[in-house]
């Protein structure tokens, strides 16, 4: 499968670093951002900045929930664009089906001034391919999620686990295994939510150069070798007894209360972990994620987001400054990585020299080098328009295979394989 | 104007009405469930959704756990609100208002607010877990995720049926009893032999509604488990959802509207058939 863009020759390609942008006091007017957790929280710490700049725009950010977003969303577009705000978060992931199903609800941003088009070159180009639909531009590239292990110092050393010699699954396993002794079972290494997401496939599968579909969005691959690897491993997680299941909430309140030493996740996580428990700074860590087998790739994607403009905004010329704002300055970039840990997009941003800074909160490591290096090696994965499908029918399959209902992983995946065929028409990859 | 004009005249404003918000979301829906909706436009092909449906895994999962709720909640909560009716027209119980109000308050809580409230109780380190002195996984345990669904319904449900059954019993002349009592009947053969015959109208008033209730099951599941684990709480209320609002096929969630009503018609006939006849 095809790597993406190295990172380096993508910064050699962007001769001009990021414009800069024009302040204009006579833009006037009133926008709504609808936004989730820490990403709305990073948007909401740019208006600030944004205000020195267009101090008669008045921006009002909306903190919904993920999953709220994407629902209302499609809802609004469904009703031809009623009840929509001036800048709307969408995961890249998730994207493909509101150009799909409803091309006239957002802005072509090559529409406005100065057009999206001329930013192209500031972005990796991978971060573009869900957001453009032939010559038009649906989003603006945000934050990517390059996947990494954050882990708790104290808890790996009283065990006697060196981070360092973790570098494969199998690795990670005994890792888990000895923690537990250490802790008398206190302390689990990992939260996997099977059966409520599937995100460790994902990021496991999206590792190995597998996801649910190719990249031409032509063929359903979810039941090829490297999937098959991440569906293994992640039952082999949970039968050794060393992972906890839970969700996103369940997550963090394990990780605050310390009975969880691992959380694996895209580096927007990093946010997460530093404003719910600010009082374990120093403890923390990052390495990078095991491989499947010793010397394989040890990176992968997980999420990352883009901003769009309904169609329906009142206010489009406010709502595309703030957007150019937010995500085309370095400035705006920055802040958000700076305060909430949102890993961004923008090739300028990726070198300002905050990102080499050591940091205090992760024992003085250099983390934000360390998860950007991974980026080059992030092999390309596409959601498509049928991503939310083949996730519901991936975290059954993942369930009952763990729960003993295949033979093999390959059974369970083929099985999904062949329900993600029927509900999206999509043949199955040789 | 012509006198037999006058009535639909009055009934006109009605009428437009249900035409606008019921009879054509009705026929809009059929004509939907007929088209592929995931291009734009939707085009006409009459089997993409209907063709889909009877193989669909997914569509089974959500109508066997449907099935599974309709079998096992509403006998028990109909059981446990005749009990509590028997008990809430007992003259020997004090403070019957207070009691009556007590247990029909679950009706009068949002559906938001005590399924957050429900989600909290069963949480692995929640108070449900405390007080059993257990570390079961309720949520993310099929069965445990589907008995907390259960356990939430009928906390919610029971003391509605219960009043309903109670208006029932309050209607059944007190004299039958007398004559009971006098031919030396005891109170166990006077509840079977008079009370549930008596009450078999309200029964299966509060059965039919139900069984509606379950199959249009979508704020407890979707809310508490998600749907899941897996779809081991996905109700056909929450599969449509998910195929209309999530995954954006409305045809696909048409069909499973009609698959629903096709459902409710087949039990309104067996139920005609078992308990209809006498009453």
């Amino acid at each position: 499968m095809k790597r993406l863009l190295v990172f380096g020759a993508a910064l050699a390609l962007t001769v001009a670093s990021a414009q800069q942008l024009q302040g204009n006091p006579n833009l006037r007017g009133e926008i709504t951002v609808w936004s989730w957790d820490i990403a709305a929280k990073a948007l909401e710490a740019n208006i600030p900045g944004f205000n020195k700049l267009f101090p008669n725009v008045k921006v009002t950010v909306l903190d919904i929930g993920n999953q709220a977003t994407y629902d209302r969303g499609l809802a609004g577009c469904a009703a031809g664009g009623g009840d929509l705000p001036d800048v709307y978060s969408i995961e890249n992931n998730e994207a493909e089906v509101f150009w799909a199903r409803f091309p006239n609800c957002f802005t072509d941003l090559n529409t406005l001034q100065p057009a999206a088009s001329t930013l192209r070159n500031q972005f990796p180009a991978f971060k573009w391919t869900e957001l453009t639909v032939g010559n038009k531009v649906f989003a603006m590239p945000w934050d990517s999620g390059p996947v990494v292990m954050f882990y708790r110092r104290d808890i790996y050393s009283q065990a006697g686990v060196n981070p360092a010699t973790i570098r494969t699954w199998d690795d990670f396993i005994a890792a888990g295994k000895k923690i537990a002794q250490a802790t008398n079972n206190r302390v689990k290494v990992g939260v996997i939510a099977n059966g409520q997401d599937d995100e460790w496939f994902r990021m496991l599968a999206n590792q190995n150069g597998c996801f649910y579909f190719n990249n031409e969005a032509s063929a359903v691959t979810v039941n090829q070798p490297g999937c098959v690897t991440a569906l293994e491993t992640v039952k082999k997680l949970i039968d050794a007894g060393i992972v906890m299941q839970g969700g996103w909430n369940e997550q963090i309140q394990a990780f605050k209360a310390g009975t969880v030493a691992t959380s694996m996740f895209g580096a927007w996580y990093e946010g997460t972990i530093r404003s719910n428990a600010p009082d374990q700074s120093g403890k923390w860590g990052v390495y990078l994620m095991p491989a499947s087998r010793a010397g394989g790739v040890r990176a992968a994607n997980l999420g990352g987001s883009a901003l769009a403009i309904p169609a329906s905004s009142r206010n489009k010329e406010a709502a595309w400054a703030f957007v150019r704002y937010a995500l085309g300055t370095t400035e705006g970039q920055v802040t958000m990585l700076k305060q909430y840990g949102l890993v961004p997009s923008l090739l300028a941003a990726t070198r300002d020299p905050y990102v080499a800074q050591p940091q205090a909160y992760w024992g003085n490591q250099r983390i934000w080098q360390q998860i950007l290096g991974t980026l080059g090696s992030v092999p390309a994965a596409r959601g498509t328009q049928f991503f939310q499908e083949a996730r519901a029918i991936m975290v059954k399959t993942q369930a009952d295979y763990v729960a003993g209902r295949f033979p093999n992983a390959k059974a369970a995946l083929d099985a999904a394989a062949q329900q993600i065929s029927q509900a999206t028409g999509l043949p199955i990859a040789r | 104007m012509k006198r037999s004009a006058t009535p639909y005249l009055f009934l006109s404003p009605y009428l437009a009405i249900f035409a606008l918000f019921w009879a054509w979301p009705i026929l809009e829906s059929l004509l939907l469930s007929f088209q592929n909706t995931r291009v734009s436009p939707p085009v006409w092909n009459l089997s993409v959704n209907w063709g889909r449906i009877l193989g669909d895994a997914a569509f089974w999962d959500a109508l066997r756990n449907t099935v599974l709720i309709l079998v096992i909640q509403v006998p028990l909560m109909l059981a446990l609100a005749t009990v509590l009716a028997v008990a809430l027209n007992s003259q020997l119980l004090r403070a019957r208002g207070f009691f009556r109000f007590a247990f029909f308050a679950p009706v009068v809580v949002g559906a938001v607010a005590y399924s957050a409230v429900f989600r909290l109780l069963f949480n692995q380190n929640g108070a449900v877990n405390a007080a059993l002195g257990t570390q079961l996984n309720w949520i993310f345990d099929p069965v445990g995720a589907m008995a907390v669904i259960i356990i939430t319904l009928t906390w919610r449900w029971t003391g509605y049926n219960a009043i309903i059954i109670l208006a029932g019993l309050q209607s059944i002349p007190k004299d039958i009893y007398e004559a009971a009592e006098i031919d030396g009947a005891s109170p166990w053969q006077q509840f079977w032999r008079i009370t549930v015959p008596s009450l078999r109208p309200v029964l299966l008033f509060c059965l039919v509604l139900s069984i509606i209730g379950t199959l249009q099951l979508f704020t407890e599941p979707w809310l508490i488990t998600n749907g899941g684990p897996g779809t081991a709480t996905t109700t056909l209320g929450v599969y449509l959802y998910r195929q209309g609002f999530q995954n954006i096929n409305f045809g696909y969630a048409s069909t499973i509207a009609y698959a629903i009503t096709l459902l409710a018609l087949v039990f309104s006939i067996i139920q005609l058939r078992l308990f209809g006849r006498e009453s």
